[in-house]
Order: C-alpha cells, then sequence, then structure tokens
C-alpha cells in the first residue's frame, strides 16, 4: 500500500507575498537566509528561499517558469515542489496569497 | 566554553510604567538613575547587532516613556534588526504611533489586563483598558502587526474566553495567554496570583479548543503555569544561549529577572564593557552557560539538553541557590517547596486576595521631563 501526498490547491495566478510582519533578510552570521516574525526566526532552506525571493508580486505560474529557466528542470515537478513548500509556508502564516 | 551567538536582545529602556500591575517581573527595589543615554543606546543596538542579534524588543517599564523611542526604533532598523515594541499602549497617541512605524517599527505587543474595563483597571491600579483599546485601533489603522498579551492568574484566568473575543474583535495577528511566572513582583504578589489546579484545568481546555477553532487566523499561544508542570520550561532555551537583555542603567543580564532572583551574580555595564566580551567572556553570562555546571539529579538526566534544568532564578528564589535543579521538576530534590505553595492555594477556603501594587523606582526630579504619560 502506498500513499501520495496530495499536491495543495494553489491556483497558478496566485501572488504570493510574504505575511504582514514577516521579513525576509541573510543572516550575516552564518549567511543563511531567515524568516523574522514577530516572535521568532525561521531558517529557510535553499528551495524556501528561491521561492521567496521571487514573491514579489509574481504569480505561481511566473515564479515556476522563472526556477525552472534558472536551474533547467523539469517544470511539472517544480510546481509541485513550489506548490508544497507554498502550502507550507501559507500553513504557518508566513505568506498571504492574492 | 565557546558562546553560541545570540538571535535577540530585550531592550528595557525604562522601568518606568504609569500602570502598576502586581505580577511585573521588574525587580521591586530597580534603580532607574543614570539611565543609558540616547546615543548610547544606539552604540549598543549596533553592538548587538554585530554579535549576531536579528531581533530587539523594546520594553521597560514603559518604553513610550521615553521620547527618543522612535530614533531607538530607526537605529535598531538600521543595523537591520527586527523591530517588537511591548508596550501597555498609554502614551501612544496618533502622532507616535505614526512616527515609530515611518522609523520601520515592524510589531507591537500590546498588553491588556482582562478584557473589560472594572478588573482591568483594577488590576493595572489604573485607568487603562480604555486606552488600550483606543491604542489597538490606532496601531490596526497604522498598519502595524498587532499581537496582545494578557497575563493570566487567579482573578481572570476565568475570563480567558472573554479574552479570546476580545482578540478576534481587535483583528490581533496574535494572542498570547501567558500564566503569571513568579518573580519580581509577582513573587511577592504569589498568594493573591496563583490560580487553583481546577482553573488550570479548565483555562487548558479553553486556550486548546481556541486553538484549533481559530487556527489560520489568529496564532495562540498558551504559557503554561510552571508550578502545576511536573517537569521544568526550557528557560531561555539555555543560559547565555539565545537571549541578553540590557536594562535602563546598562547592565547586561542573561534573563531579565536575574538581577532581583540571583543576588550574589554580577553583572557587567555597557558602559564599562564591550557587549560583546560580556557575552562571550563575562562570569555572569558563563556561569550556568553550557551542562557542566549541573547538579544532579540533572548532570545525568536525559532532558538535560530539552530543558537545561530549567529555571536559574526560579531555584534561586524558591530554594537559595540558583544553580540547583529547578523545583518544578519532579525529579528535583526540593519539590516539596512547590507542591507546599500548591497545596496552601487548593485548600484554603477562602485565598487571599489583597496584592501589593507595583511602584515606581525613585527617579531624580530632572529625569521626569521624560514622562510623556498622562
Amino acid at each position: 500500500m502506498t500513499f501520495t501526498m496530495p499536491i495543495p490547491q494553489i491556483a497558478d495566478a496566485a501572488q504570493p507575498r510574504l505575511a504582514k510582519g514577516v521579513r525576509l533578510q541573510t543572516d550575516s552570521a552564518t549567511g543563511k537566509s531567515v524568516l523574522l516574525l514577530p516572535e521568532g526566526i525561521v531558517e529557510l532552506n535553499e528551495t524556501a528561499h528561491e521561492i521567496l525571493a521571487r514573491c514579489d508580486g509574481r504569480t505561481l505560474r511566473e515564479i515556476v517558469q522563472a526556477l525552472a529557466e534558472e536551474y533547467d528542470s523539469n517544470l511539472a515537478a517544480l510546481a509541485t515542489d513550489v506548490r508544497e513548500t507554498l502550502a507550507d509556508l501559507q500553513q504557518r502564516k508566513l505568506i498571504e496569497l492574492t | 566554553m565557546t558562546a553560541p551567538r545570540p538571535y535577540a536582545l530585550l531592550a528595557e529602556i525604562t522601568y518606568r510604567c504609569p500602570l502598576h500591575c502586581p505580577y511585573c517581573s521588574n525587580p521591586t527595589q530597580a534603580r532607574n538613575n543614570d539611565q543609558l543615554a540616547t546615543d548610547e543606546w544606539k552604540r549598543v543596538i549596533r553592538e548587538a547587532a554585530d554579535l549576531g542579534v536579528l531581533q530587539i524588543g523594546f520594553s521597560g517599564g514603559e518604553p513610550l516613556a521615553r521620547r527618543d523611542l522612535p530614533d531607538l526604533v530607526r537605529a535598531a532598523r538600521e543595523a537591520n534588526l527586527y523591530t517588537n515594541l511591548i508596550t501597555s499602549g498609554i502614551g501612544l497617541d496618533d502622532e507616535r504611533v505614526h512616527r515609530l512605524r515611518d522609523a520601520g517599527l515592524d510589531s507591537i505587543q500590546l498588553s491588556f489586563q482582562s478584557d473589560e474595563s472594572d478588573l482591568s483597571d483594577e488590576i493595572a491600579g489604573a485607568r487603562a483598558h480604555q486606552h488600550k483599546l483606543d491604542a489597538a485601533a490606532r496601531i490596526r489603522a497604522a498598519g502595524i502587526p498587532l499581537s496582545l498579551n494578557f497575563v493570566i492568574h487567579r482573578r481572570n484566568i476565568d475570563r480567558l474566553p472573554q479574552m479570546i473575543d476580545l482578540a478576534e474583535t481587535l483583528e490581533a495577528e496574535r494572542v498570547e495567554l501567558a500564566n503569571v511566572q513568579f518573580y519580581g513582583w509577582a513573587f511577592l504578589n504569589r498568594a493573591g496570583l496563583l490560580p487553583t489546579r481546577e482553573q488550570v484545568t479548565r483555562a487548558r481546555e479553553v486556550a486548546t479548543a481556541a486553538k484549533a477553532r481559530l487556527a489560520g487566523k489568529i496564532d495562540i499561544f498558551y504559557v503554561l503555569p510552571d508550578y502545576y508542570e511536573v517537569r521544568p520550561k526550557p528557560c531561555l532555551n539555555g543560559w547565555g544561549q539565545r537571549y541578553l537583555t540590557i536594562n535602563p542603567i546598562g547592565d547586561v543580564l542573561p534573563c531579565p529577572t536575574a538581577s532581583s532572583a540571583i543576588p550574589d551574580l554580577r553583572f557587567e555595564n555597557v558602559r564599562a564593557h564591550a557587549l560583546d566580551w560580556i557575552w562571550r567572556e563575562s562570569e555572569s553570562f558563563n556561569r550556568f552557560r553550557g551542562t557542566e555546571w549541573m547538579p544532579e539529579p540533572c548532570q545525568s538526566c536525559p532532558q538535560r539538553e530539552i530543558d537545561f534544568g530549567g529555571c536559574r532564578c526560579q531555584a534561586a528564589l524558591l530554594t537559595g541557590n540558583a544553580a540547583n535543579t529547578d523545583p518544578v521538576c519532579e525529579l528535583s530534590p526540593n519539590r516539596a517547596i512547590v507542591d507546599a505553595v500548591l497545596h496552601d492555594i487548593n485548600s484554603a477556603a477562602e485565598q487571599a486576595c489583597g496584592w501589593t501594587y507595583r511602584v515606581n523606582p525613585m527617579t531624580p526630579s530632572h529625569l521626569e521631563s521624560d514622562a510623556v504619560l498622562g
């Protein structure tokens, strides 16, 4: 028996943005990317950083395309990764979708 | 041992406060004269950022009592710090909220004593509740993210549902329901503040249900009343690991309550030493850093890097020795001290309801002009 994770339903035209009060910044002590929020710090993995660095008003479709061109990777697989990461960030109230 | 880098600085910029909450964690014998000047704070903020600090909380006392608060917020933003204001809201008029926003303030944590005026004002020892509601509206209008903080104790714990309703009404992003922890004035007033076991059980259910109901809308943080726990809180995530506090006169503290709870610890001052040296090398930051200082049962405990032996200040206040295991721990040889306190509260037919209100530290008259409080 296998379990498959459902792919989160985020529309191609959705525009992900950092939630109010959340700042994306480089931690100068480690060189890593972090999200700063009212009561905490979230250290980002490379995938999350690459996605969030492009959450500047672009749509999900545009973000996936930009990443696919830059990393020369499979569009469908990448779209799934991006959706999963964004869904996780949204659930933790770190981003908002408009 | 090698010092890690700190993440957050609590800047207690003044001990003055227009409220008199009997649960205040400020020292009961505080000195407020010879406060750090604006330029000294700015220098210290830059030193903290160089040390690796990413977040600063401006607190007190009431930080709005200092006119230079927007300048300090701006300095913190220039040093790339995330800036949080921890305030009673008293003195936060339209002009100030806009100046703070323009200075780059990232977030405000507004305290409430309860959900309605009568009880709130009685707890605060001042007419404050209506000002807080007004302050919340101003913060929303200015577009600054808003967290509410309720300190929970025996007199208000049964109103948890109404407090959560208030947070919804005020459209807070986040609400902290924090059972009072017994330091400073709260330690002095413990008999009047500690809730009963029955109250604590009910409050936990209310908080858990609200957390589920409001998921995705309001983040609810429920801070446990640690006397009722069987294992201690992981205080500060370990002494001298992530946090530092600087008090109004520039003493650097591993924990904001350490100056009053641990009288034999000597704290260094930013006027005499670089912050980097104080963090890495000073005796006060190294005394309980890591695990070598730990006595049994902590030393051989598998939890020792999870709860770090609990709280040093609590050990000092309850057992007279800051190096003891936090007596909240069921494995502590001193757990009976906590149990005796709980027994008294839970068996008394009529518990003590009096308390001593917090008073401001003596301030020389030339500093009174700092105050902008009505």
